[in-house]
């Protein structure tokens, strides 16, 4: 187990780490080049942007547009965001990893806090799931990994929990450790590649929504030629 | 997934190559040379010289021989290849630019000998020509992608009007600098082999460069029609060769010549390794290209003509490395093989160029008839991806995701299968230290490098009989031990050593103490909210030691066996009024050692009495 933990703490990290910022950059970059590709294309090229960035910031802080709907669910939501992203990146033990390896680090989060926001994304992220099964309309649109996700960015919070605070014995500790590097992982190789690659895709969605469904100028003539209704008003 | 065709699945490849390469790079640009090559002070020069520079400049000649061919000899049969030869030589250029940065030590100062010249030097001849070579090609170069553009027009034409001058600089450019990158063999007689060592070695490389230059023309022009299914111009790669075998003629009698003037023709079948190297060198780069090429009946055959032109391409390659360092092996003693991100380094430099070339000859007027494939294709059908169903976009769009994907995965690969330890050293490897050997005498030589020092245990006990002496170097014990070594704590030679194992203590397989019984629980689980060693280990620290022990960082063998002896032995030079040399390092280290040796050559005689110790500079713990 020492030699799995060393390997999947070495090699295998950077591996999966590397894939993660790689894939989310390509993602990005592909994602630009075609915005460009339908813009360039466009008969109509007017984009609303001030309601772009407007309604990209009402999604991003959704007290306006979502808190109207589902509240409970809402909140929950956002406390989950907030855990997700805050204590894996400003957490102690992680900042003195890149410490010792880079030689620099960034501030860190209290110990009580690190405590207090893994225990709400734990409960949040079950509320979540709970949320998810009991709304009838949500549980329709749902896919399989809608409900494995939350699922699976719990593992690592979960065993990490029990590492950093729990007096466990140190061959537990060992496989707790080695069960939230793996899962950390595998959460790092599947972002840029399934829905979590919202993380940088977010900005540019309503950019997509706006520009992706205009059509090439000549568009209304071809449908109407290929229909054998040549010259009919659309 | 759509299926793929010939040119995106060599596309795919090289991406993934460059992938590799960029994840090599970036350990390169950031940890250095030692963390990527298996260079040394004995072997400078390596793959990246042998390969990427000394061959990278001879691939290149085809741009300057095809010119000299089309438009000094008015060869109009040749037209057809001239643009390729330009592009090729040009990105051959580029290439070599690009591998010489990754080879310089301090790469950003390459500007340097523009300001600062050193006419003495054939680099700086060689930096010059390679430098304004460069240029000459981009401009040699410049109205094919320029013709895409009708607002450039101008430029074009005035480019245009200068070509020929253009070529005739290119052409006395590439000659200058292909025969200096053999002067620079010319100041090693005693280092290069002398089957390889000549004084009309320069005349050599210009030689083989030349025949070379037609060599990978016909190849590149085989490869490209071959990628992109066109029908090869089977009858003027032929008459190519033909020239070409003649010039390998040429080469063979100056370099056979050489050997037989210097009298030492019977070195060849001596069947020593380098006579075995020099006759399968001779065979795959002139004798058996130079058949395939003279004869008729072989002359014409495609597939014969694939395999000299690969013959010449390899075998000139080998000829530049055999020059580069491997026939020096002899002389310096030190077997150099590049470590495989030497060999990626060379891969992706060469595959950035292949795709460059293709970008060009797609995108540019480079042959007569631009080549047909489903990327540029507009009735292509869409792609769609098999797992997931999902619309891939536009041909080119997934293409590109097909390559970018390639190039992700190759960089993380890459950037796992870099070692841990070569990263994280602080640019001084991690020896390890053995105990010294002996009873009354101790021979103390950390390294086992038979350079050390003859310590009188016995006499040392003798003379400090009263007060702290033992304490004084035996200051610290380790667990259950009474009376431990240097060497048991001081565990590396040059570097510091961690006493505290915290990996051993918290595993299973060792003391398996949980984090709580160390840490206070409730906080941050750091070294400042642990125990310290003697809470538990309570026979560590020996009694009136004078030597204080703040951290549990051993300071390294060298620097601890120094501050405790030498400072010992200043104090004592003073107070014995009849031992003034006791503070002197002669005193201890009686013979050279590796380290002094260095200062020894340098200063040559006259140092040899003062026998100086150079310590290496290395970081004490706070």
């Amino acid at each position: 187990m020492e030699q799995l933990l060393a390997f999947s703490k070495g090699p295998l990290f950077r591996l999966t780490f590397a894939v993660m910022v790689l894939g989310l950059a390509r993602v990005l970059i592909l994602d630009l080049l075609e915005i460009f590709r339908a813009y360039y294309r466009a008969g109509d090229k007017t984009v609303p942007w001030g309601q772009v960035i407007t309604r990209s910031i009402e999604w991003l802080v959704p007290v306006r547009l979502v808190f109207k709907r589902r509240p409970v669910y809402s909140l929950f939501s956002m406390l989950f965001h907030v855990g997700l992203l805050l204590v894996p990146i400003f957490l102690y033990a992680h900042v003195q990893l890149w410490r010792d390896d880079l030689g620099f680090g960034i501030p860190t989060l209290p110990y009580a806090w690190a405590y207090g926001l893994t225990v709400l994304t734990i409960f949040a992220a079950a509320a979540l799931i709970i949320g998810r099964i009991l709304n009838r309309t949500s549980s329709f649109l749902s896919r399989k990994q809608d409900y494995l996700w939350p699922i699976v960015l719990l593992i690592p919070f979960v065993t990490g929990f029990v590492c950093a605070h729990m007096g466990v014995s140190a061959s537990a500790y060992r496989f707790f450790m080695l069960m939230h590097v793996l899962s950390a992982e595998l959460i790092f190789v599947l972002i840029p590649f399934t829905k979590i690659a919202h993380c940088v895709l977010m900005p540019l969605s309503q950019v997509v929504a706006n520009v992706a469904w205009k059509f090439p100028p000549e568009t209304d003539d071809k449908v109407c030629t290929t229909l054998n209704k040549k010259g009919a008003p659309v | 997934m759509v299926q793929m065709n010939r040119v995106q699945a060599v596309k795919t490849v090289l991406w993934s190559i460059l992938g590799l390469t960029a994840a090599v790079g970036l350990t390169r640009f950031i940890f250095g040379l030692g963390a990527t090559t298996n260079l040394s002070d004995a072997t400078p020069w390596g793959l990246w010289i042998g390969f990427d520079v000394l061959s990278g400049v001879a691939l290149a000649a085809g741009g300057f021989v095809i010119t000299a061919l089309f438009y000094v000899m008015r060869r109009e049969e040749f037209h057809d290849f001239v643009k390729p030869a330009v592009l090729t030589a040009f990105l051959g250029y580029i290439a070599v630019v690009v591998g010489l940065l990754f080879d310089l030590g301090l790469p950003w100062n390459i500007w340097h000998m523009i300001i600062f010249w050193n006419p003495h030097s054939p680099l700086f001849e060689v930096g010059w020509c390679v430098m304004l070579y460069t240029t000459v090609l981009l401009l040699e170069f410049s109205p094919v992608p320029l013709e895409e553009f009708s607002r450039y027009a101008k430029i074009r034409t005035f480019l245009m009007k200068f070509r020929f001058p253009l070529i005739l600089l290119g052409i006395m450019l590439s000659t200058l600098h292909q025969s200096s990158l053999g002067s620079l063999f010319l100041i090693m007689p005693f280092k290069l082999h002398p089957l390889w060592y000549s004084n009309i070695l320069p005349v050599q490389f210009f030689v083989s460069a030349v025949a070379l230059g037609f060599m990978m023309v016909i190849f590149e022009s085989l490869v490209s029609h071959w990628l992109y299914i066109k029908d090869s111009e089977t009858e003027r790669i032929a008459k190519l060769g033909f020239i070409a075998a003649w010039v390998l003629f040429v080469y063979f009698l100056l370099r056979i010549g050489d050997i037989a003037f210097s009298g030492e023709l019977g070195m060849i079948f001596t069947g020593t390794w380098e006579a075995n190297l020099f006759i399968v060198e001779m065979l795959i780069s002139v004798i058996l290209p130079f058949i395939i090429f003279v004869v008729p009946r072989l002359r014409y055959n495609r597939k014969l003509q694939w395999v000299g032109s690969i013959m010449v391409v390899f075998g000139m390659v080998f000829n530049r490395i055999n020059v580069g360092g491997l026939t020096m092996i002899r002389a310096t003693g030190d077997i150099y093989l590049p470590s495989w991100m030497e060999i990626i380094v060379s891969m992706g430099v060469v595959s950035g160029a292949v795709l460059v070339f293709m970008f060009a000859i797609e995108k540019f007027h480079i042959w007569e008839e631009r080549p047909r494939h489903p990327e540029s294709n507009p009735y292509a059908p869409a792609a769609f991806d098999r797992s997931s169903g999902a619309w891939l976009g536009s041909p080119l769009l997934a293409a590109s995701t097909r390559y970018s994907l390639a190039f992700v995965f190759a960089f993380a690969v890459g950037f796992a299968l870099i070692p841990d330890n070569k990263i994280h050293s602080e640019g001084m490897d991690d020896i390890p230290v053995t105990r010294a050997r002996g009873a009354d005498t101790l021979f103390v030589d950390g390294n086992l490098n038979n350079f050390g020092v003859a310590f009188d245990h016995k006499k040392h006990e003798e003379l400090t009989r009263e007060g702290q002496a033992c304490a004084t170097c035996h200051h610290m014990n380790i667990p259950l031990d009474k009376n431990s070594g240097c060497w048991e704590c001081h565990k590396k030679m040059f570097t510091v050593t961690d006493v505290f194992n915290h990996d051993w203590h918290a595993s299973a397989g060792g003391a398996a103490i949980a984090c709580d019984e160390c840490h206070t629980p409730g906080q941050q689980r750091r070294a400042e909210s642990a125990k310290n060693c003697e809470d538990c280990h309570r026979d560590l620290r020996v009694e009136n030691t004078p030597i204080e022990v703040k951290a549990y960082l051993a300071p390294s063998y060298t620097d601890a066996l120094h501050d405790i002896c030498v400072a010992c032995h200043l104090k004592k030079a003073v107070e014995l009024a009849d031992k003034p040399d006791l503070g002197l390092c002669p005193t201890c280290h009686g013979g050279e050692t590796p380290e002094n040796r260095r200062e020894l050559y340098k200063y040559g005689q006259a140092a040899r009495s003062l026998k100086p110790v150079v310590l290496p500079q290395v970081k004490k713990p706070e």
